[in-house]
C-alpha cells in the first residue's frame, strides 16, 4: 500500500514546516474565540438626535419613550435639522428625528402631524432597520389604535427564540474556517512541488495518479477533521451553542466540504506554475463562493441570473445544510437534498484533480 | 538612476509576465463590483410564505392578497395547522407563515408571524414589513428620508469596503512575496552584493504595485460611478490622493510581511490567511465596529482599513470635505510611517 | 596594498564551527583559488567577503575597506556569483543579462567581450526564458550575468557545476585574461584542471586552512584527497547479451526546435553506459523520454522491455531515477526518505527497516539516520540519493549529472556505489562533464546539438579520434559542433 507511505510523507513535511502547524492550530481557536463577538449585525445603539419644534409633554413622551428604548442612544435636542445633519455627517449621530410644531395638540385633534424621521443610510441596513423601529415608537406614541393593532397581531420566532447573531453565525463561521483551511493549504501544495523539483523525481516513479493525489488530499481531510472538533468544543464551551440537530450530520457536512475545497485547491495547483498564481486564483474563487453562497445575505434576495449560481455553488448547499442541522436541528432527511449535490460535485472535483495531474507530457 | 528604472523594469516584466495573475488581479475588482452592485442585497425579497387558515373569507382573503402583492413575500403554500407550517420551514420549503386565526375575520385580529429566526436581522425586518403589510399601516404621520442612499442600495456601503479590501490584499500580497521570492531563489544574494542601495531595491519593488494598484482603483472608482450608478459626492481629487496614501499604507505592510517570512508559501498564508480576517472583519466593511465589544473595538482600533473605508464613506458618499476626515488621513499617515519604518530597519541588508 | 586581507576569521552556526581562525591574503590581480571538501566553509568564507555574513571573530578587507564597517564601499567594488545563482525565470536570457548589466553600472555592450567566449554559445537562445533553458546553459547564463561588469575584485563560488569540459577551458582562458586588467579573483571549484588554473590556492578542511601554497605542491600534498587512486574495473565479463535500453530515430521536438534529432543506440544489461555532450546538445531531453517523463514526437524505443510511448507507467516501476536537481525531500530526514521511496515501490516494512539499516551502514551513515535532508554535505546528498534510486533493484539506473559540484574523494566513493550496483546486474545510464568519469564507463556516446556524434568504449573513441584521453575527445568533437552550429 504506497497510499500509505505517501500521507505519512505529506505529514512529515507539514510538521517540519516552522509554520504549518502553528497556522493549522491556531488559527480556527483565534476566529472561533474572536470572530463571533464581530458577527454582531444585530442593530443596536443606533445614535438618535431629536429636533422638538413642539415642547409640548406630548412631545416630551415621545422623547421619554426613545430614550427607554435599549436601541437607541438618545444624543440630546438640536435645535434645528441643520445642526443635527452637521452630527450625522461627523458620524456623531445615525438618525434624526424632527417633531413638528404643535405635534401634541395635532394629534390630540386627530389630524397626522408629518414626523420626520432622517436617517443616514450609507449603511442600507442599519438605516432602514433604525428607521423602522423610530416610525414604530412614533405610531404608538401617537396613534393609540395603531398600538392596539399592533398588540393584536403576534410574532412566534422559530429556533433562534433568543434572537442570537452569534447562533447564526457560527455555522458560517465553521464554513469559513473550512473554506480557508481545506482551500488554501493544498493549493499551494502541488505547485510548491513543481517549484521545488521534487515532482520530477515523483513522476518517474510508479505512483498512480490515484494513490497520488488522495495522499495529498487525506491530510487535508484529517485537518478539517480536527478543525470542526476544535471550533465545535469551542462554541459549546465559549458560547455555550451546540447543534440542535445531530452532531455527525454536521461532521458528514463538514467532510464534504472538504473534499470539495482541497480537490479545488488541488485542481488549482496542478494548472499553476508559480504559488503566487495559484493563490490568487483560489482566492478569486474562494471569496465569490463565499459571497454567492448566503453566508452574510440571503440568497432568495440575489436577482435571477445570481440565484442561478446557487446550483453549482457548493457553497450555497453547505450554508443552508449545516444552518438548517446547527439551527434548525433539521435530521437527514431534511438535508438530503443539499448531501446529495456535495457529494455529488466533490466527487467530480476529486476526478478532475486526478486527471489534472500529468506524470507524462 | 538607470539602474532603479531598468529594476522598476524589470519588475514589472514579472508582473506583466504571469498572464493569470493579472486577470485576477483586474477581473477581481470588476467581478465583485458586479456582484456586490447586482447580486447581493440584505434587500427583504421573494420571502417564502405559507398561509395557515382554517377557512378562507373573505378578510382572510384580501390580507393574503397584500401580501402577495407587495414584491416582499411569495406566499408558496396554503396548509391548515401551523404543525404543518413549521415542517415546511424546518426542510427550509419557507422562511415565514402567516397564522389566521378562526375568528380573524370577526374581530378583525388574531394573526401570528411564524418566523424561521435563525438570521435575527432577516426575521426582524420580515416581520416589520409583514406587519405593515397586514395591518396597512400606511398613515401619513412619519415621513422617513434616507440620507445620502435614497434607493437604499448596497452598494453605496460596499464600494468602499471593496476598495479598502482589495487595496490591501493585492499591495500587501503582491509586494511580500516578490521579495521572498528573491529571498527563496537566491536572487536576493546578488541584488544585495550589487552597488545598488537596498533601499533603492526595496523602492523599485514598490513602484510597478504602486501603478498596479493605481489602476485598479482607476477600475473600481469607474465602475463604481458608471455601472453601480454610485455618486463620487466628493471631490475627486481628494478621494484619489487619500487613496494612494492607503497604497502606500499597504505597500509597506508587505514589506513588513516579507521581512518576517522565509519563504513564499509562508508570506502567502499570512497575506492571504492570517491578514484577511481581520480586515474583512475588524474592519466595519461588513460588521458595524460599534456593535463590537470594547476589547475588539481597541483591536479594531489598530486595522487601518478601517480609517480608509470610514473616510471613504464620508467623502465618496456623503460627499464632505476633506476638513471632516482629517484624522481618519493623519491616522493613515501614521500607519504608513511606523510600517515604512519597522520595515526598512529590519530589512537585512546581510543575509542574518 | 593586497586585495583581499583576512585575519583569523571564525564563524559558526549554531554548534558548527563553519569557519574556524582562518588567515590568508590575496594580491592584486591574483588569481586564487578556495578548495575543499563539501562543507569546509568555502561559501561561508565568500558571504563574509561580500559582505553578506558577519565573522564573529577577526576582520577582512577587500580593497582595503574593511567588510564589517565599510559594507558599501566593499559592495561597490565586488562582483559575486553564489554557489546557487538563480536567474529570473520569467525573463528571457538577454533581459536577465541586460538587468543584472544594468545592475552593476554597465551595459551589455561593454562588457560583451568579457562574457564573449560563453555568452556567445547561448546568444541563439537569447529570446527564450531563462526558466525554459538546460541546467548547463543556465549556468552559462548566470556567469555571463555574474561576469559582465569588471569589478576590482571578482568572488566565483563553484562557476563552473554543471558546465560542460569544453565551455569550462573557455572560460577560464576568459578568467585568465581578466588578470591583465588588475582584476582579482577568488573561485572555488572541485574540478583538478581548474584548480591548477589558479596562482596559488587555500586548502580548507572544516573550516581550518590546511595549507596556501601553488596548486601544484597543495595537490601532491594532499594528493589522497584530491587525486584519488583510479578505480580498477573489470567490465566485459558480466555484460550480457540482452539489450535493456533499444531507441531508434528517437526525436523531440519542441516547435521548430529539435532538442533531440534522431538518435539510435542500445545499451547491454549490467553495462555502464556514459552519455555525454555540451550544455544543451539535448542529453536531458533524452533521459526524460526513456523515463517516461516526456511522449518522444518520432521514433521508437524500449526500456526494460516495455514500449517508451505506451507502456510509459510500466517503465517507471523498473528504473530509477537521480535528476539533475536533487531529488530528495529536503525537509525528510534520511531515513523517512529511504523509507518514502521505498513504500512507493511495494516494499513491506519489515524489509524496509532491514534494508535501511544494511544501507546506512554501508554507506557509514547510521549515524544520521535522523538527519534531515537539508542539513547533509552535498557530496553526501548524491550518494543517499543514488542508493535511494537504486534502493528496490530496477534494472536500470538513470543518473543525470549526479556528481556535479562533489569534491574529487567523494565523486571517488560515488563511482565505487556505481560499480558494485553494476555488479549486481543494474544497468547503469550516467550522464556526466567529469571526463575521469567518462573513463570509468563501459562504454559512452558523444551527443552533440541533438545527435550522437560518436559511440563506443572510451579506447576506442580515443583511437578512432586519435587523442591522448576523453577530455581530448570531448574537447575535439563539441568544437566541431560548434562551429558548425553557428
Amino acid at each position: 500500500m504506497t497510499l500509505k507511505y505517501l500521507i505519512q510523507k505529506e505529514f512529515l513535511q507539514i510538521k517540519r514546516n516552522a509554520f504549518l502547524p502553528k497556522l493549522i492550530v491556531m488559527f480556527p481557536i483565534v476566529i472561533m474565540c474572536v470572530i463571533p463577538w464581530v458577527m454582531q449585525m444585530e442593530v443596536k445603539n443606533i445614535v438618535v438626535d431629536v429636533v422638538d419644534n413642539d415642547r409640548s409633554t406630548g412631545s416630551q413622551q415621545l422623547v421619554h419613550s426613545i430614550e427607554a428604548s435599549n436601541y437607541f442612544i438618545f444624543n440630546g435636542q438640536k435645535t434645528t435639522y441643520k445642526e443635527a445633519l452637521n452630527e450625522i455627517e461627523r458620524g456623531k449621530a445615525d438618525v434624526v428625528l424632527v417633531i413638528p410644531q404643535d405635534f401634541a395638540k395635532n394629534v390630540a385633534k386627530g389630524l397626522t402631524p408629518q414626523v420626520l424621521i432622517a436617517a443616514n443610510a450609507v449603511n442600507g441596513t442599519k438605516g432602514a432597520i433604525g428607521s423602522a423601529y423610530l416610525s414604530q415608537i412614533v405610531m404608538a406614541n401617537a396613534l393609540p389604535s395603531t398600538a392596539a393593532i399592533q398588540s393584536r397581531v403576534s410574532t412566534l420566532m422559530l429556533y433562534n427564540k433568543h434572537q442570537n447573531y452569534k447562533l447564526f453565525m457560527i455555522p458560517a463561521l465553521l464554513a469559513i474556517v473550512m473554506m480557508l483551511m481545506t482551500g488554501f493549504l493544498p493549493t499551494l501544495n502541488i505547485v510548491g512541488e513543481k517549484e521545488a523539483g521534487t515532482i520530477e523525481q515523483m513522476n518517474v516513479t510508479p505512483v498512480s495518479k490515484w494513490a497520488f493525489i488522495l495522499s495529498k488530499l487525506i491530510p487535508y481531510w484529517l485537518i478539517a477533521l480536527f478543525v470542526v472538533t476544535v471550533c465545535l468544543l469551542l462554541a459549546k464551551l465559549i458560547y455555550g451553542i451546540s447543534p440542535a440537530g445531530p452532531v455527525w450530520l454536521v461532521f458528514l457536512l463538514a467532510m464534504l466540504l472538504a473534499l470539495f475545497f482541497s480537490s479545488f485547491g488541488l485542481i488549482i495547483s496542478n494548472y499553476s506554475d508559480t504559488m503566487q498564481q495559484a493563490i490568487f486564483v483560489m482566492w478569486f474563487f474562494v471569496v465569490c463562493l463565499m459571497l454567492l453562497s448566503g453566508l452574510f445575505t440571503p440568497t432568495r434576495s440575489m436577482p435571477h441570473w445570481a440565484y442561478l449560481t446557487t446550483y453549482v455553488n457548493p457553497m450555497h448547499y453547505f450554508i443552508d445544510a449545516i444552518r438548517t442541522v446547527f439551527i434548525r436541528g433539521g435530521g437527514f432527511h431534511e438535508i438530503a437534498h443539499q448531501v446529495w449535490a456535495l457529494l455529488g460535485i466533490g466527487l467530480i472535483m476529486a476526478a478532475w484533480a486526478v486527471q489534472s495531474y500529468k506524470k507524462n507530457s | 538612476m538607470k539602474q532603479f528604472v531598468s529594476f522598476i523594469v524589470k519588475e514589472a516584466k514579472h508582473i506583466l509576465r504571469d498572464k493569470r495573475t493579472m486577470l485576477i488581479l483586474f477581473g477581481m475588482p470588476v467581478v465583485m463590483m458586479l456582484l456586490f452592485g447586482f447580486a447581493i442585497t440584505n434587500d427583504v425579497k421573494n420571502v417564502r410564505t405559507v398561509a395557515v387558515t382554517s377557512q378562507m373569507d373573505h378578510l382572510t382573503q384580501a390580507a393574503l392578497e397584500r401580501l402577495s402583492r407587495s414584491e416582499y413575500f411569495t406566499i408558496t403554500a396554503t396548509v391548515a395547522t401551523p404543525q404543518e407550517a413549521e415542517q415546511m420551514i424546518r426542510s427550509q420549503k419557507a422562511d415565514m407563515a402567516v397564522v389566521f386565526a378562526p375568528d380573524f375575520a370577526s374581530k378583525q385580529s388574531g394573526v401570528q408571524f411564524i418566523i424561521d429566526g435563525s438570521d435575527p436581522n432577516m426575521a426582524q425586518q420580515w416581520m416589520n414589513y409583514a406587519q405593515g403589510v397586514i395591518t396597512n399601516m400606511q398613515g401619513g404621520l412619519v415621513n422617513t428620508k434616507m440620507l445620502y442612499n435614497p434607493q437604499m442600495k448596497s452598494a453605496y456601503n460596499f464600494v468602499p469596503a471593496i476598495m479598502g479590501m482589495l487595496l490591501m490584499l493585492i499591495c500587501a500580497m503582491m509586494t511580500s512575496i516578490s521579495i521572498v521570492r528573491e529571498k527563496e531563489k537566491g536572487t536576493m544574494e546578488v541584488l544585495l552584493v550589487s552597488p545598488v542601495r537596498p533601499l533603492l531595491v526595496i523602492i523599485a519593488k514598490a513602484i510597478p504595485y504602486l501603478v498596479l494598484a493605481f489602476g485598479i482603483l482607476i477600475t473600481i472608482l469607474l465602475m463604481a460611478h458608471f455601472v453601480l450608478g454610485v455618486p463620487l459626492a466628493g471631490s475627486v481629487l481628494w478621494i484619489i490622493a487619500v487613496s494612494v496614501l492607503y497604497i502606500l499604507l499597504a505597500l509597506s505592510l508587505g514589506l513588513l510581511i516579507s521581512n518576517i517570512a522565509q519563504t513564499q508559501l509562508v508570506a502567502l498564508l499570512l497575506s492571504a490567511m492570517v491578514l484577511l480576517m481581520p480586515v474583512i472583519m475588524l474592519s466595519g466593511m461588513v460588521f458595524p465596529v460599534e456593535s463590537m465589544p470594547k476589547i475588539l473595538q481597541w483591536v479594531a482600533a489598530v486595522v487601518p482599513p478601517r480609517y480608509y473605508i470610514d473616510a471613504m464613506r464620508k467623502l465618496m458618499i456623503m460627499g464632505v470635505g476633506i476638513g471632516e476626515v482629517l484624522k481618519e488621513v493623519a491616522i493613515l499617515a501614521g500607519f504608513t510611517v511606523v510600517f515604512l519604518t519597522i520595515a526598512l530597519k529590519k530589512f537585512n541588508t546581510r543575509l542574518e | 596594498m593586497n586585495a583581499i586581507e583576512v585575519h583569523n576569521i571564525s564563524k559558526s552556526y549554531g554548534k558548527v564551527k563553519a569557519l574556524d581562525d582562518v588567515s590568508f591574503t590575496v594580491g592584486k590581480g591574483e588569481v586564487f583559488g578556495l578548495i575543499g571538501p563539501d562543507g569546509s566553509g568555502k561559501t561561508t568564507m565568500f558571504r563574509i567577503l561580500c559582505s553578506l555574513l558577519c565573522p564573529e571573530a577577526g576582520s577582512a578587507t577587500v580593497d582595503g575597506f574593511d567588510v564589517v564597517r565599510k559594507m558599501r564601499e566593499v559592495r561597490c567594488r565586488v562582483g559575486y556569483m553564489p554557489g546557487r545563482f538563480s536567474l529570473y525565470q520569467d525573463l528571457t536570457v538577454e533581459e536577465n543579462l541586460k538587468f543584472f548589466a544594468t545592475l552593476f553600472g554597465t551595459t551589455v555592450e561593454e562588457g560583451y567581450d568579457s562574457i564573449k567566449a560563453i555568452y556567445s554559445q547561448i546568444e541563439r537562445f537569447k529570446d527564450r526564458k531563462a526558466g525554459a533553458l538546460s541546467g548547463g546553459m543556465k549556468q552559462k547564463l548566470a556567469l555571463s550575468c555574474a561576469l559582465v561588469h569588471q569589478p576590482s575584485v571578482l568572488f566565483l563560488d563553484e562557476p563552473t557545476t554543471g558546465v560542460d569540459p569544453v565551455s569550462r577551458k573557455e572560460l577560464w582562458a576568459m578568467l585568465g585574461s581578466l588578470k591583465e586588467r588588475d582584476i582579482t579573483i577568488v573561485a572555488s571549484t572541485p574540478y583538478l584542471d581548474e584548480v591548477r588554473c589558479c596562482e596559488r590556492v587555500a586548502f580548507l578542511d572544516r573550516g581550518k586552512v590546511r595549507g596556501i601554497d601553488t596548486p601544484d605542491r597543495i595537490l601532491s600534498e594532499f594528493a589522497d584527497i584530491f587525486n584519488p587512486p583510479g578505480i580498477e574495473h573489470e567490465s566485459a565479463g558480466k555484460v550480457e547479451n540482452e539489450n535493456v535500453i533499444e531507441v531508434e530515430h528517437l526525436v523531440k521536438a519542441f516547435g521548430s526546435f529539435h532538442a533531440v534529432d534522431d538518435i539510435s543506440f542500445s545499451v547491454k544489461k549490467g553495462e555502464i553506459f556514459g552519455f555525454l555532450g555540451a550544455n544543451g546538445a539535448g542529453k536531458t531531453t533524452a533521459m526524460h523520454m526513456l523515463t517516461g517523463l516526456n511522449q518522444p514526437t518520432a521514433g521508437t524505443g524500449r526500456v526494460a522491455g516495455y514500449d517508451i510511448r505506451t507502456q510509459y507507467e510500466q517503465i517507471k516501476k523498473h528504473i530509477g531515477y537521480m535528476s539533475q536537481k536533487f531529488s530528495l525531500y529536503e525537509d525528510l530526514t534520511v531515513a523517512e526518505n529511504i523509507r518514502l521511496f521505498a513504500g512507493i515501490y511495494g516494499m513491506s516494512d519489515a524489509e524496509i527497516a532491514r534494508k535501511t539499516n544494511e544501507l546506512l551502514e554501508q554507506l557509514q551513515f547510521t549515524e544520521h539516520k535522523n538527519t534531515l535532508v537539508k542539513s547533509l554535505p552535498l557530496g553526501w546528498k548524491q550518494k543517499l540519493a543514488f542508493s535511494v534510486s537504486i534502493f528496490h533493484e530496477p534494472g536500470v539506473v538513470f543518473l543525470d549529472e549526479p556528481t556535479g559540484g562533489v569534491d574529487p574523494a567523494t565523486r571517488r566513493q560515488f563511482w565505487e556505489l556505481i560499480y558494485a550496483a553494476a555488479a549486481r546486474g543494474i544497468t547503469v545510464f550516467v550522464t556526466t562533464h567529469y571526463m575521469d568519469e567518462a573513463e570509468y564507463c563501459d562504454r559512452i556516446s558523444i551527443m552533440v546539438d541533438g545527435k550522437i556524434k560518436a559511440m563506443g568504449t572510451p579506447d576506442a573513441l580515443k583511437k578512432e579520434f586519435n587523442q591522448p584521453d576523453m577530455d581530448h575527445v570531448f574537447t575535439h568533437l563539441a568544437r566541431q559542433a560548434t562551429r558548425s552550429g553557428d
